[in-house]
This record gives C-alpha cells, sequence and structure tokens, in this order.
C-alpha cells in the first residue's frame, strides 16, 4: 500500500513537472518565418460572441483563404462568457496547449506569457505585413502592455458613454453634470422624482468597477492605475482618496438601482430602455440596441449621451475617457510558422473594410463605418467621438491589477457603495492586498 | 462471501473500478496534496514552499476563515432543508391515501432543472427592482417591512443562496426517507396507539428509532453534498457582496482560476477533503453515541 | 425495462414500496385536512419553477424585458424556440449530452456492480480498505481535480474527447453506485447464492445469472440519478472540450450569451426547455422504477 502510494507520488510530481518545463523554442520577435505554406487547421481561442460580427467575418474570410489552400480550415473555439474563458485560457496555458490564435487582455497573465516567449510580438507582426500605420493608435494602446510592448491585435474599437433619458432629467430638474463632482446630488434629485439614476449591472461587476478609475483618472492621468497597481501608488493617496470618497457619495445618494448587485447586464439595459433608469453608462457595441429603431419608441427621441464629464483641475482632458479595443488576439510562437503568418496577412487586410461595414468601429482608420438603415441621428453622432479623441485613454481598472487584488477590489466596491464598509477600512483592504498580491505579478 | 470465489475474481471484479477511479479520483486528488507544497502559477516554474501555503491558510487569510465559517452556515441551511423538510414531507406522505406517486414525482422535478436556469429565477424571486416574487409575497401578507435586497444584503444573502440548493435535492431525500418510513413494522405503531402514545411520542419513541440507519446515510449524503455546494452561489452572487456568500469551494475554485495560484488553490482543497472527511466522521460518531445511549 | 417487472425483481425481505391501502384510512382529521393542504403548498412549490421556466421561453422579449416577470404573459409566441435552434446547434449538442451520459452511465453502472459484488458478495481481506477509499470520492468537490486532471490529459492526448469528460464523471458517480448496488445486494439472500454455488456456478456465472438480472431496478435508479447531474454538467466539459462538435447542451447554452455579458434569455430559456425535455421524458417514464430502486437501496441504511 505504502509502496503503491509512493509510487503514485513520484509520478504526481513527474506528470506536472512535465507539464511546467518544455515550451516554445521559437523567437517572439521572428514574425516573418519562411519555408513553404502547408496548409492545415488552425485553431483561435477566442472570447466573443458566438453570432457576432468578427466571428462571422473571420469565418468567410478563412473560407475565402481556403480556396486557394485546400487543406486549410480555421477552427474557432469561443467561450463568450468571460471568467469561463479566463479558466479555460489558463488552464490550457498551464499545460502549454495553447492554440495558434488565443484571445487575452493586457493583464498580468498575459504578460507573463508574453515574457516567456509565448506571443509573437505584434508591433513587428503588423509592420510587417504592412498594415500597422492604419490601425487608431489608441486602439493599439489599449492592447500594450505597461512597458509599451504590443503582443495583442485588436479587433474591435469602442467609445464609453453615459447614455441618458432627457425626460426623465428634466422631470427631476436636473441637467447633465458638468463635473464628476455633480454626479451624487444629481442622483439624490432623481431619487427625489421616484426615478432610479443610474441601472448598472452589478452581477458582471466590471462595470461598478469603470467608476472607480473616473476620478483618479481626472485628477492624476493614466499613470494613476500603472503606479496603483504596483504598489507605488496608493488608495490612501490624494487621487486615491478622491475617488473613494466619491463611490461613497454616489451609495449614499443611492445612484444605482435597489439590489443592483445581483442584476444582471440585461436589467440594466431593460431598466434604461423601458425608461425607469435616468443614466446607463456603456460603450458603442450596443449601439445596435440604443441608437436603431429597435430601442423601445417609449424611449426613443429621449435618449442622448454625454462622454465622462472632466473635473475642477481636471489634468485630462473632456475628449479623454474609456476607448477599449476590446479582448485583443495574441499569436502563439510555438506554433507560428509560414501558414499561420501568411493567413494573418490574407485576414487583416480585407478584415476592417467587412467589419466597418456592419455599422461598427474598426479599430483602424482606413475604411468607414457604415451606419445603418434603421439608425437614429444617435448613432452618426456616436461614430463621429472616434475622431474626436484626445491621447490619453482611461483603462479599465480589470484588465490592470493583478487577479487578485481586481477580485478583492470588485467585492469590496460594492461593500463600499452600499455603506456596509466606511471608506477607511475599504482604504486599508484594498492597500493591504495590493501589498500582498502586486510583488507576485509585477516582479 | 462466497464458496466458491478464488483470488483472481475477485481481482477481476475489482480491478477495473479500481483503475476508473483511481485515474479519475484518487491521482488527481494526489497531485493536489503534492501541489499544496508547491508556488505554481500555471505558467513559470514550480517552487517549493513547503507549508507556507498552509501558514498562510490558517494565520494569514481573512477570506478563508470567511468562507469556511460561510460554509457551515450554509450546510446548516441545506441541512435543515433537506432533512427537515423531507422527513416532514416524508411523514406526511405516510398519511396520504390517495396520489402518493404522483406527489413523489412531482418533488424531484427540481432536480432536473439545470443550475443556470434556477439560478436565473432565483435571482428574479429575491429582486427588488423590479419587485420579484419574494418582496411581492410580504407584501400582500401584511410584511412589508421585512422587504428587502435579498441578494445585496450582506445579512441575508447566505440563507438567499443556500435555499435553492437546499430546495433542490429536498425530493431526493424524501423518497429515501419515505421509503425507510414505510417499513416501520405496523405492529409496533398499534401497540405504542393502544398504549396511549400521542403522535408526537410516535415519532420520537418509535418510528425515528426505526429509521435511524436510514438517516444516518441521507445526513452523510446531505451533508457531503452541502459541503460541496458551488454552481448556485458562484452563479447567483460569485461570492458576494464582499464575500457575504464566498464559499470554500468557490473561494478555491477563485484561486486557481482567477488568481492562478494553483498551489495555494490545492491546499484549500485539502482542506476541504480533510473538512468532509471529518464531518463524515464527525457524524457518525454523534449519532452512533446516541443510538448506543 | 418497463416499471412492472419491479415488483418480481424484489427480494422479499421487507416491502415498503407496496403498502398495505388500508394502512392509515381514518375518518378525515383535523392532521389530515392540515396535512394535505400543506403537501399541495409543498408540490406547488416544487413545480412552479418548471412553469414558470416554460411560460417564460414564451413570453415575447418585449414582454420578458418591460413586463413583471411572474404575471401571466400577455401574448405568447414561438419566435424564442425559432431563435434558440437558430443560434445554438442544439441537435448536436443534445446528441453529445447524449453520448457523454450514456457512456458515463455505463461504466458508473457495470464497474459500480462489478465492485459492489466484489466487495458485498464476494468478500475480501482489505474490503473495508477499499471502501473507505470509495468513500473518499462521495466527500471530496470535483473542482479539485481540475487542474492535475487537465495537465495529466493533456500529456496522455486525451483532452478535447469524449473520454475526457466520460472519465472524471463516471469516477466521481462510482462510489455513490457502488453504495446503491452494495445496499441493494445485501437483500440477495445468501441462501440464494449458496445454492446456485453447490450447483457449481462460480462467481462469474453467478454475478451474470442471478446478480445482474436481479438488479434492474437498482440499474435504472443509478442511471437516473447520474443522468440528472451528468445531463447538466459544466465544469467537466467547460474545461476539458475545446472543439464546436464535442460541446455539450450546458456548452452550447453559452451561446446565447452576447458581448460583454448580454443575454438572449427567453431564447435561453427556449433552448433550456428543448434540452431538458430529453432527460424529463425518461424521468417520467422510469421514475416508478428508480423510486422504488432508491428505496430499496434506503431502507437498509
Amino acid at each position: 500500500m505504502i509502496k503503491l502510494f509512493r509510487t503514485a507520488a513520484v509520478a504526481a510530481v513527474t506528470a506536472l513537472a512535465l507539464a511546467a518545463c518544455g515550451g516554445g523554442a521559437s523567437n517572439p520577435s521572428n514574425v516573418s518565418p519562411t519555408g513553404e505554406i502547408k496548409p492545415r487547421e488552425i485553431s483561435w481561442l477566442l472570447s466573443r460572441p458566438a453570432d457576432g460580427a468578427v466571428i462571422n467575418i473571420m469565418k468567410k474570410l478563412a473560407d475565402d483563404y481556403a480556396k486557394d489552400h485546400p487543406g486549410f480550415s480555421l477552427n474557432l473555439i469561443t467561450t463568450p462568457d468571460r471568467p469561463s474563458y479566463i479558466q479555460k485560457l489558463e488552464t490550457l496555458a498551464a499545460a502549454n496547449k495553447l492554440p495558434e490564435l488565443f484571445d487575452t487582455d493586457a493583464t498580468p497573465f498575459a504578460q507573463q506569457l508574453a515574457k516567456q516567449g509565448k506571443m509573437v510580438d505584434a508591433e513587428k507582426l503588423l509592420k510587417d505585413l504592412g498594415v500597422y500605420d492604419n490601425y487608431r493608435p489608441s486602439a493599439l494602446d489599449y492592447q500594450r502592455f505597461d512597458d509599451g510592448s504590443l503582443n495583442m491585435i485588436p479587433f474591435q474599437f469602442e467609445l464609453e458613454f453615459i447614455w441618458y433619458n432627457k425626460a426623465l432629467l428634466q422631470k427631476a430638474g436636473v441637467s447633465v453634470p458638468k463635473s464628476l463632482d455633480d454626479l451624487p446630488a444629481m442622483c439624490t434629485a432623481l431619487r427625489k422624482a421616484g426615478i432610479t439614476p443610474i441601472a448598472i449591472d452589478g452581477q458582471d461587476q466590471w462595470p461598478l468597477e469603470r467608476y472607480v478609475a473616473y476620478q483618479p483618472f481626472r485628477e492624476a492621468g493614466p499613470d494613476f492605475i500603472q503606479k496603483l497597481k504596483k504598489g507605488e501608488a496608493k488608495f490612501s493617496d490624494p487621487a486615491g482618496q478622491k475617488s473613494v470618497q466619491w463611490m461613497e457619495a454616489l451609495g449614499k445618494a443611492k445612484c444605482f438601482q435597489d439590489g443592483f448587485s445581483s442584476q444582471g447586464y440585461s436589467d440594466a439595459q431593460n431598466q434604461f430602455t423601458s425608461g425607469q433608469a435616468a443614466m446607463y453608462n456603456i460603450g458603442t457595441w450596443e449601439l445596435p440596441s440604443l441608437a436603431t429603431d429597435k430601442l423601445n419608441p417609449a424611449v426613443r427621441d429621449n435618449t442622448d449621451f454625454f462622454t465622462l464629464p472632466t473635473t475642477q483641475g481636471s489634468v485630462t482632458a473632456a475628449n479623454e475617457y474609456v476607448s477599449p479595443s476590446g479582448i485583443g488576439m495574441a499569436v502563439n510562437t510555438k506554433t507560428y510558422d509560414p501558414l499561420v503568418s501568411d493567413f494573418l496577412k490574407f485576414a487583416l487586410v480585407k478584415y476592417p473594410s467587412e467589419y466597418a461595414a456592419t455599422g461598427a468601429l474598426s479599430p483602424t482608420t482606413n475604411v468607414e463605418t457604415a451606419v445603418p438603415a434603421n439608425a437614429t441621428p444617435l448613432y452618426k453622432k456616436a461614430l463621429e467621438k472616434a475622431n474626436d479623441l484626445g491621447n490619453e485613454q482611461a483603462m479599465p481598472w480589470d484588465t490592470q491589477l493583478d487577479p487578485t487584488t481586481n477580485g478583492r477590489l470588485q467585492q469590496e466596491l460594492v461593500l463600499l457603495v452600499q455603506g456596509n464598509i466606511t471608506p477607511e477600512q475599504f482604504t486599508s483592504t484594498m492597500d493591504n492586498a495590493v501589498a500582498q498580491n502586486a510583488p507576485k505579478f509585477f516582479k | 462471501m462466497l464458496p466458491n470465489r478464488s483470488r483472481l475474481s475477485v481481482l477481476v471484479f475489482l480491478l477495473p473500478p479500481l483503475l476508473l477511479y483511481g485515474a479519475a479520483v484518487l491521482f488527481p486528488i494526489l497531485q493536489s496534496l503534492v501541489l499544496s507544497f508547491f508556488s505554481w502559477n500555471g505558467i513559470s516554474d514550480m517552487e517549493f514552499v513547503g507549508l507556507a501555503n498552509y501558514v498562510r491558510m490558517f494565520t494569514g487569510d481573512d477570506i478563508f476563515w470567511r468562507s469556511f465559517f460561510n460554509a457551515l452556515g450554509y450546510l446548516a441551511i441545506c441541512l435543515v432543508l433537506q432533512l427537515g423538510g423531507a422527513l416532514l414531507v416524508a411523514s406526511l406522505l405516510t398519511s396520504l391515501s390517495r396520489g402518493r406517486e404522483l406527489i413523489k414525482t412531482l418533488y424531484l422535478l427540481p432536480a432536473v432543472i439545470s443550475t443556470v436556469a434556477i439560478a436565473f429565477l432565483f435571482v428574479r424571486i429575491y429582486s427588488i427592482d423590479p419587485v420579484g416574487l419574494l418582496n411581492q409575497v410580504l407584501q400582500w401578507i401584511g410584511l412589508g417591512a421585512l422587504e428587502r435586497p435579498w441578494l445585496s444584503d450582506i445579512n441575508t444573502v447566505l440563507a438567499a443562496v443556500s435555499v435553492p440548493e437546499g430546495w433542490r435535492f429536498t425530493g431526493l431525500y424524501m423518497l429515501i426517507l419515505y421509503a425507510a418510513l414505510l417499513s416501520v413494522p405496523l405492529e409496533l405503531e398499534e401497540a405504542a396507539r393502544l398504549d396511549g402514545a400521542s403522535r408526537w411520542q410516535l415519532f420520537t419513541k418509535i418510528r425515528f428509532p426505526h429509521i435511524r440507519p436510514v438517516w444516518i446515510t441521507t445526513t452523510i449524503m446531505a451533508t457531503t453534498y452541502g459541503l460541496r455546494g458551488f454552481d448556485i452561489p458562484y452563479l447567483m452572487t460569485n461570492g458576494g457582496p464582499g464575500q457575504s456568500s464566498e464559499l470554500l469551494t468557490t473561494y478555491m475554485y477563485k484561486t486557481a482560476f482567477t488568481s492562478t495560484d494553483f498551489g495555494y488553490a490545492s491546499t484549500i482543497s485539502v482542506f476541504i477533503v480533510v473538512e468532509c472527511l471529518a464531518a463524515v466522521g464527525l457524524i457518525l460518531f454523534m449519532l452512533k453515541r446516541k443510538a448506543d445511549a | 425495462m418497463t416499471a412492472q417487472a419491479a415488483p418480481i425483481t424484489r427480494p422479499v425481505m421487507t416491502s415498503p414500496d407496496s403498502p398495505p391501502p388500508l394502512r392509515r384510512r381514518r375518518k378525515p382529521s383535523l392532521y389530515g385536512t392540515l396535512s394535505k393542504v400543506l403537501i399541495a403548498l409543498i408540490v406547488i412549490v416544487q413545480v412552479y419553477p418548471l412553469a414558470w421556466l416554460f411560460i417564460t421561453s414564451l413570453r415575447t422579449e418585449q414582454d420578458f424585458a418591460t413586463g413583471d416577470p411572474f404575471a401571466l404573459p400577455k401574448s405568447l409566441t414561438w419566435d424564442n424556440y425559432a431563435r434558440a435552434f437558430e443560434t445554438g446547434n442544439l441537435g448536436m449538442n443534445i446528441l453529445n449530452s447524449f453520448i457523454v451520459t450514456m457512456g458515463a452511465n455505463l461504466l458508473i453502472v457495470l464497474l459500480g456492480m462489478m465492485a459492489a459484488y466484489a466487495l458485498q458478495v464476494l468478500g475480501f481481506r482489505f474490503s473495508k480498505v477499499v471502501r473507505g477509499l470509495f468513500l473518499i470520492g462521495i466527500i471530496v468537490p470535483v473542482q479539485i481535480a481540475l487542474v492535475p486532471l487537465f495537465i495529466d490529459y493533456s500529456t496522455i492526448n486525451l483532452l478535447d474527447t469524449y473520454p475526457s469528460m466520460i472519465i472524471p464523471l463516471a469516477g466521481f458517480a462510482l462510489p455513490m453506485s457502488i453504495y446503491l448496488f452494495s445496499s441493494f445486494f445485501n437483500y440477495i439472500p445468501r441462501e440464494t447464492y449458496e445454492a446456485a454455488s453447490l450447483d457449481g456456478a462460480g462467481p462469474y456465472r453467478i454475478f451474470g445469472l442471478i446478480t445482474l438480472p436481479l438488479s434492474v431496478n437498482t440499474v435504472v435508479t443509478v442511471v437516473l440519478v447520474n443522468s440528472i447531474f451528468i445531463w447538466n454538467d459544466f465544469i467537466f466539459a467547460n474545461t476539458f472540450v475545446l472543439s464546436e462538435e464535442l460541446k455539450t447542451i450546458p456548452l452550447g447554452l453559452q451561446n446565447y450569451i452576447g458581448a460583454m455579458g448580454k443575454t438572449d434569455w427567453t431564447a435561453t430559456f427556449a433552448a433550456v426547455c428543448v434540452t431538458i425535455t430529453p432527460l424529463l421524458l425518461v424521468f417520467l417514464v422510469l421514475n416508478k422504477a428508480m423510486i422504488q430502486g432508491l428505496e430499496s437501496g434506503a431502507t437498509k441504511g
């Protein structure tokens, strides 16, 4: 029995060790491999809607490519639910089984993959394909790691706005806020008029996390989060405190719907589109439901949006806010060969025009987005904002912080906004969490 | 033991199941045990850290203890609902003369629905804005003062996520207990009734002692399933608000797959295994002693 | 096998499943009425969610978004079902779930029976140790096996196959199956075996000719109870399956999740209704046999 156990233990360690080592011998900066193009099946592990534009277009492009290269096929493995996707990506990475292409945000985990040379240098790749200059700088910046290196290719470009219902604001006697600091008072007025001020998807947690990023972005600029995540800046610093106090004020003014923490994405949107909530913070990926005739006729003409308000002494400008280019696509170094290279060249050149034709913003500037026939005037107005962006952008914190701190922040934020903990408790818990977890990820 | 059996025949029957079980269950547990002494994020090299993970778990991790006590609370509510509810319904059912089969079937139905749908349904039931079923019912019966966002209130959320889990499998345990209750010899009951025993006495003195062995089994089943609970809290609240509904299992899962701290997650796994073994031992010990007394 | 065969296969020890009809017929009392009301209430609580699920799957999207989710819908529509079939690949998902469920059940039943036979009928010196070993499987949470299994699978190239799902599902269900079979085998009188042994039957023949045919009800029980869990399993499928062609139902349901977590709920519910139908049908047809099997396993403790 004991002998059996010992054998098993040895086997266990061996199996784990086998999985842990091994890996890419290829060079991440070798972007134009030489040799013959041998068509085969390649896979793309992605986290995008199964029936969405990106997948449909890439499927079509892959089919076109296969016509000239018999034997080629693109296997799209999508897991739209982000937490499930991340779990899958991590297990695959742990087992050293990442496919040719895979999606990831510029997270600390991805950075570690990049450091181990597992992702092809995307900047070199795009330059080599001659498409680098087509990309919007901010779309690429969103994908970059802290050190400026680029390993992911964007397929989208989105702008986040605060959508609002003109009639409800009027009813409460308030107007569009000039400063972020106006928001709590605005919520109080709306509540007095019996209106839910802001509809928020609390279940998915990233929406609330956006709010904590706003004040520091205005107060201290994009550097704050870069420092905070490494423990070089703290929540107890002035910019951090301003954010903490503001979040508490939002909670006290009952800005979000009651019981928001357990309400999902659709619930929140329904509250806004049914005319119950006055404001709704969401990106241009929702244009088809907010700026076309699909929108409930009762609120259609009353709907408008404003961009992230500034504050007094704001170091960032009004045209600088959250403009993500979505989850990016990384290219696996280990399996990068002439075929992958050739297919990417084929697809990335043709992708933007196809994508813009669906009414979405392309991550490149060389194409014009088609406004759908059923769009309201807001659609065009929203698209035009993309041409008028500043140089800085507010990064969503969930892609920046190490995962453990991020999870803790999401949990503590809800407590702070609900008034279950004080700003002091919040500050010390979070600063401790960063101190404890950041060193492991940002060595 | 069968007289004509050979050693070989035992092996023939035992080896295949043991192989599957060893490969799918025992070996991974062993691997977890090994991993629990390492620090490993899945992609970099494994680093041996000795007992550091255990020290961190017991002394330096407030969330661990929080989830441990939450898991106990969750377990308690599930047990009350599953065992108490099952015993109640089973007893009631024995007094019914018709329609038992139908009720037994209906009672099992929730078990077939996927947890995703159950979680979504209960989120609606607990909701306050728009008003959900629970708050509406409270309003109707004049308990409007109790209305609240059940899943956002840190005082009610643990109970709120436990109830669906308890509710789902009540039917299963009810069936088992019901069968046991039917096996109570009629003569015993009749004799006690003639002696003037009340319904309650009948239950505590005759019926319950008779079904005790089955009761032990069901308690063990319900306890271990309760300690394994995962889907519903994970889907409904993801452990929140704060850590109010974080269980050891959800915390372990997040540590592994969100924080990519596989070593530490394995340490928590080992703790869960030990905890479950201890719980079963405790139940056996308590119930056996009571039976002997 | 149909439920009619059930009473015959049950060995006569105690007979919990066929209570004497006159058992508790007394004049209606307060207690009786009260318990009937209580039972009715509880049944409503148990059945309501399923009804709600079905009704919601017939609501229009607009009605679902804006109306009271618990009121009766203003109008009914089958559009959600059309969308459900359009978006997902329900047929294939159901087929995959079927293959996985059947495969796992085959292993669970066959191996469970064999182990129980070895433990309960044949018996051997270390049977207590082996029993204890199997008990661990009832106890530990399945999540702990994910990472190790994933690594093991990738070293032996078993990822993204049916067995990768079937093996852990069967492995973790095996202990409960062994337990149910053991307690059932306990009912089969020793004399039956001894008589067969005297006739010269060896352990294999006894297994094939006596144990196996007698266990039909328990088999049904084990299959149904496990099918419930396996049919809805998400965690193993999500971890080990990569290709579209192998996705089971719970993974297929994920296709209804759109950008940033926006979900088409009415279509999802329609899909849920479609996907639980096979399970529900089997369940309704076989439930009598299952209940009997459960009960026979239970009364011994």
